[in-house]
């Protein structure tokens, strides 16, 4: 898209902001960190700056730099203001009831020609709780199959973890670590992520906790904690079975728990049987007695909390890893109780249910896998996508997505910005950012927290929860399932979700820092789950074996799909991806302030590999995958290992960084038991790129 | 009323560069922060990093006024140095004095610099890079009281092994403290070179 010109930055003088009086209170939508924020706005209703709240309980008035830069994107050159159509390569401005009536016409069509399966939605930002809900209603009455974050963010967390517990979402609240004595972090780099929400972790550590870190590049966590492991890529699993076996050899897990509340156990202890300390660290990388003493710190420091993130999440053997480590937590006890848990930013707290009557309910005729999509998308099975997100940036082979879209008979992109995936649609539609729209926001603490709308609507923008609505009416379909408006959206929900019965608007309004969930009917919140010993499985217990009986089967990251069969002689390297604190999937990388952070992707590499593709650092490096290569820029650091890259996920073809997405270098491989995209530990080569270009 | 000064905490620093970005929306810069995050890596026995926040120090004895030919940079009452932006040529002599790197280049030809919020001082508040930093590694507050903080922050350091130093108060008086990790004492002189960003 040529030059971006920086709005302002020729203008002569810069002149602090005015003070301001009349500030809204927000809550970040971001990171599902919930962080409480306040907004400045200009005459126009215009957001001008973002500060912390001071008085929401867990921020403390602390934010990252994320939503004071996404502020600075919101009136920007990128945003999309009106319903657009292509003609001829070129977007017209159409009118919102324009497209609609299209949009319908074209749905409408493909139902009766194609099934209700040969429409999909990749929609992983539909935006808030109001949105979310008519986008419910709306695949209901359409029979619409959506792919949402789960694919590319926590499908295999999510699924290994309701197996094991029966619910998905995090069982005890980021809050409580200055309870435990030990908080075990494993592939997370918050201090950079949570920002925001990471002096509870220091705070935790003034007050005894022992931090240890379990990654394989040295953090700005890994920096602070009390002990950083440094773990060869993709061998988390056979560290935690390690764990496992050690602690199970040695009677040092909770007995009573153990017999009490979980099923399984025997075949996990034969699982884990051949992981020796002295195998894991073969293994590994790590030493076997740093195992060792992990676990002895793991019995005997009680109650423990576990923090995993991307890092053993998106990978290719995910499934193993998170099994291991949450089977470590069940095991040692650390669970529904004070200080014991654990944290994640999955905020499941059930579905609303009966919200229409059976007889309106449309099932897709067509059910396919996050990975069966691009075949199905490729033979043309599939005629219409509903975009609400990046996915030409987001979703693995992001070439291959990119074309497979190109492909399509009709594409609707419903976004902020006109991004890679928004430039491939036929229609494009203004979407409203969350600091536009009210509604309910989760947070790392298990708390649900009301935002009103705090800024003005820009231009002609609407919320996914009218637009549903509209589309619905226009598609001749009943439009009186839908509320129509955030609060009424929130009471729909609240009063056909049993969890969350007794968290209404007034009560989140009066509650700083929000309400925990489940909550019923008689005001009860629950702080943390589990805390009855009761657990949503069938048997009520912890299952520690999966329902082959096979508690956890290792496989080992060159043996992991994506990998698997690709020759280790022509793709030496592994390569991953990770995240910045500047940055957030796609909207930041709009931001100035972001760009002057982080001003171009980089690949850090470890001064001995770079030594031996002969690069120094600022040097151009061409990393190849089998799906393709990319030319970046080395930094050389030693915090990552030798023969290992590492690159930032964000930028697009189509934004101020006019980057061909990193992305692309991964192949469409999941995890066999969660079903997570991998991002990270792909097999690459890498050379010095002396000329120019990509 | 005793003196208000600024104690930054480098071995808190934890990268996420709230601070620089809060200096730019606080004082409407779309580009070139007053306030910057140095990396910096060292290979010891182990591997040895932290982070460096740079920024104008507000010197007892700024060397940026000294050098200025047109008297842009005056020191007030309250121990801050300003910079008159209006009265500035854009000379940039002052950038090249300052050991300090507390002096940028802005995209106006100008240069610009911390200005300690004054603006926000005189509201009663405290500078935007302090409320917003999550670790507590930027504090606010009275000279005194800041450098009785520093001690305290120095012993539970030295407890865990690792040894630190105070800027500011000796040799060269400062009203913004820094708290450094000893080891980087020998790259402080030099922090012109260009450290990856």
């Amino acid at each position: 898209m040529g030059f971006y010109v920086r709005p302002k930055s020729l203008g002569l003088n810069s002149k602090p902001l005015e003070p301001d009086d009349n500030l809204r209170t927000s809550i970040c939508c971001l990171c599902n960190g919930g962080c409480g924020l306040k907004v400045s706005l200009d005459h126009e209703g215009k957001v001008q700056a973002v500060f912390g709240d001071l008085d929401n309980p867990y921020n403390k008035g602390k934010i990252c730099a994320k939503p004071m830069e996404i502020a600075q994107t919101l009136y920007g050159p990128y945003r999309v203001e009106y319903p657009m159509k292509k003609v001829d390569g070129k977007f017209e401005r159409i009118t919102w009831d324009e497209a609609l009536k299209l949009i319908a016409q074209k749905y409408n069509h493909y139902i009766q020609e194609s099934g209700t399966g040969s429409i999909v939605g990749i929609t992983s930002k539909i935006g808030g709780s109001y949105s979310k809900l008519a986008h419910v209603i709306f695949s209901k009455l359409t029979g619409m199959v959506n792919y949402g974050t789960g694919p590319i963010c926590m499908e295999s967390e999510f699924n290994v973890r309701k197996e094991i517990f029966g619910n998905g979402s995090s069982s005890g609240p980021l809050s409580d670590v200055v309870k435990s004595k030990i908080l075990l972090i494993v592939g997370n780099n918050c201090a950079q992520t949570k920002a925001g929400q990471f002096h509870w972790i220091l705070e935790a550590k003034r007050q005894g906790t022992k931090i240890v870190v379990i990654d394989t590049r040295f953090t700005e966590t890994a920096q602070v904690a009390d002990r950083f492991i440094q773990i060869r890529p993709g061998t988390d699993g056979a560290l935690g079975m390690a764990l496992l076996k050690f602690i199970i050899e040695n009677d040092l897990y909770d007995q009573s728990f153990v017999t009490e509340h979980t099923n399984g156990f025997e075949q996990l202890a034969q699982a884990v049987e051949s992981f020796s300390l002295e195998r894991a660290a073969d293994i590994t990388g790590v030493p076997s007695n740093v195992i060792q003493e992990l676990a002895r710190d793991l019995a005997s420091r009680q109650p423990g909390m576990l923090f995993e993130g991307r890092g053993i999440v998106c990978v290719n053997n995910a499934g193993a890893s998170i099994r291991a480590f949450e089977d470590l937590m069940s095991i040692l006890g650390n669970v529904g109780k004070e200080g014991a848990g654990i944290i994640s930013h999955i905020n499941n707290y059930g579905s609303a249910k009966d919200l229409i009557p059976k007889k309106d309910v449309v099932k897709s005729d067509r059910k396919r896998s996050a990975e069966a999509l691009y075949q199905a998308m490729e033979e043309g099975e599939i005629k219409m996508l509903f975009i609400a997100g990046n996915p030409c940036v987001n979703w693995p082979d992001s070439r291959r997505m990119t074309k497979a879209i190109q492909g399509l008979d009709f594409v609707v992109s419903h976004t902020l910005f006109l991004d890679d995936s928004a430039m491939q649609a036929d229609i494009v539609l203004p979407a409203t950012h969350w600091l536009e729209e009210a509604g309910v926001q989760a947070s790392v603490h298990r708390v649900l927290q009301w935002k009103d709308q705090a800024a003005a609507t820009y231009a002609e923008a609407r919320s996914g929860g009218d637009l549903f609505r509209q589309l619905a009416k226009h598609m001749g379909l009943e439009t009186s399932y839908f509320p129509d408006s955030p609060q009424k959206a929130w009471e729909l929900e609240r009063t056909h979700n049993k969890s969350i019965e007794g968290i209404t608007v007034e009560r989140m309004r009066k509650t700083p820092g929000g309400v925990h969930f489940p909550c019923s009917e008689d005001g009860q919140e629950a702080e943390r789950l589990y805390e009855s010993g009761v657990f949503p499985t069938t048997s009520g217990k912890v299952e520690l074996a999966r329902a082959n009986d096979i508690a956890i089967e290792y496989i080992e990251v060159f043996d992991s799909p994506g990998n698997q069969g690709v020759s280790r002689e022509k793709y030496p390297y592994l390569l991953s991806t990770n995240k910045v604190a500047s940055h957030y999937h796609t909207i930041c990388q709009y931001s100035n302030w972001a760009r002057e952070m982080e001003k171009q992707p980089y690949v850090e590499i470890h001064p001995q590999t770079a030594a031996e593709l002969g690069v120094i650092d600022g040097e151009q490096v061409r990393l190849e995958t089998v799906t393709g290569s990319l030319v970046l820029s080395a930094r050389i650091t030693l915090s990552v290992p030798r023969g290992y890259f590492s690159t930032q996920p964000y930028f697009g073809l189509h934004s101020p960084y006019g980057q061909t997405p990193a992305n692309s270098l991964f192949p469409v491989a999941v995890d066999p038991v969660g079903g997570n995209f991998a991002n990270k530990n792909i097999m690459c080569t890498a050379k010095a790129e002396r000329g120019q270009g990509q | 009323m005793s003196q208000l000064a600024m104690l930054v905490d480098g071995s808190r620093c934890i990268a996420c560069k709230s601070c620089s970005v809060a200096c730019m929306q606080e004082n409407g810069l779309q580009s070139n922060s007053w306030l910057r995050v140095r990396r910096r890596e060292l290979l010891t026995d182990h591997l040895v990093r932290y982070y460096n926040p740079q920024s104008c120090r507000h010197c007892a004895d700024p060397i940026c006024l000294s050098v200025c030919p047109v008297g842009a940079i005056k020191r007030g009452d309250d121990g801050f140095v300003i910079h008159d932006v209006e009265c500035c040529i854009g000379c940039q002599v002052c950038v090249t004095a300052c050991s300090y790197s507390g002096i940028k280049i802005m995209t106006n030809g100008k240069v610009g610099k911390c200005s300690f919020c004054s603006h926000l001082l005189q509201q009663g508040k405290e500078p935007a890079c302090v409320t917003v930093c999550p670790v507590d590694a930027r504090v606010f507050g009275e000279r005194e009281e800041l450098i009785r903080e520093a001690g305290l922050r120095m012993t539970n350091l030295a407890s865990r092994g690792i040894s630190v130093h105070l800027e500011g108060t000796e040799k060269e008086l400062t009203n913004v403290l820094y708290l450094l990790n000893n080891t980087a004492t020998q790259t402080i002189g030099d922090s012109k070179e260009e450290v990856k960003a």
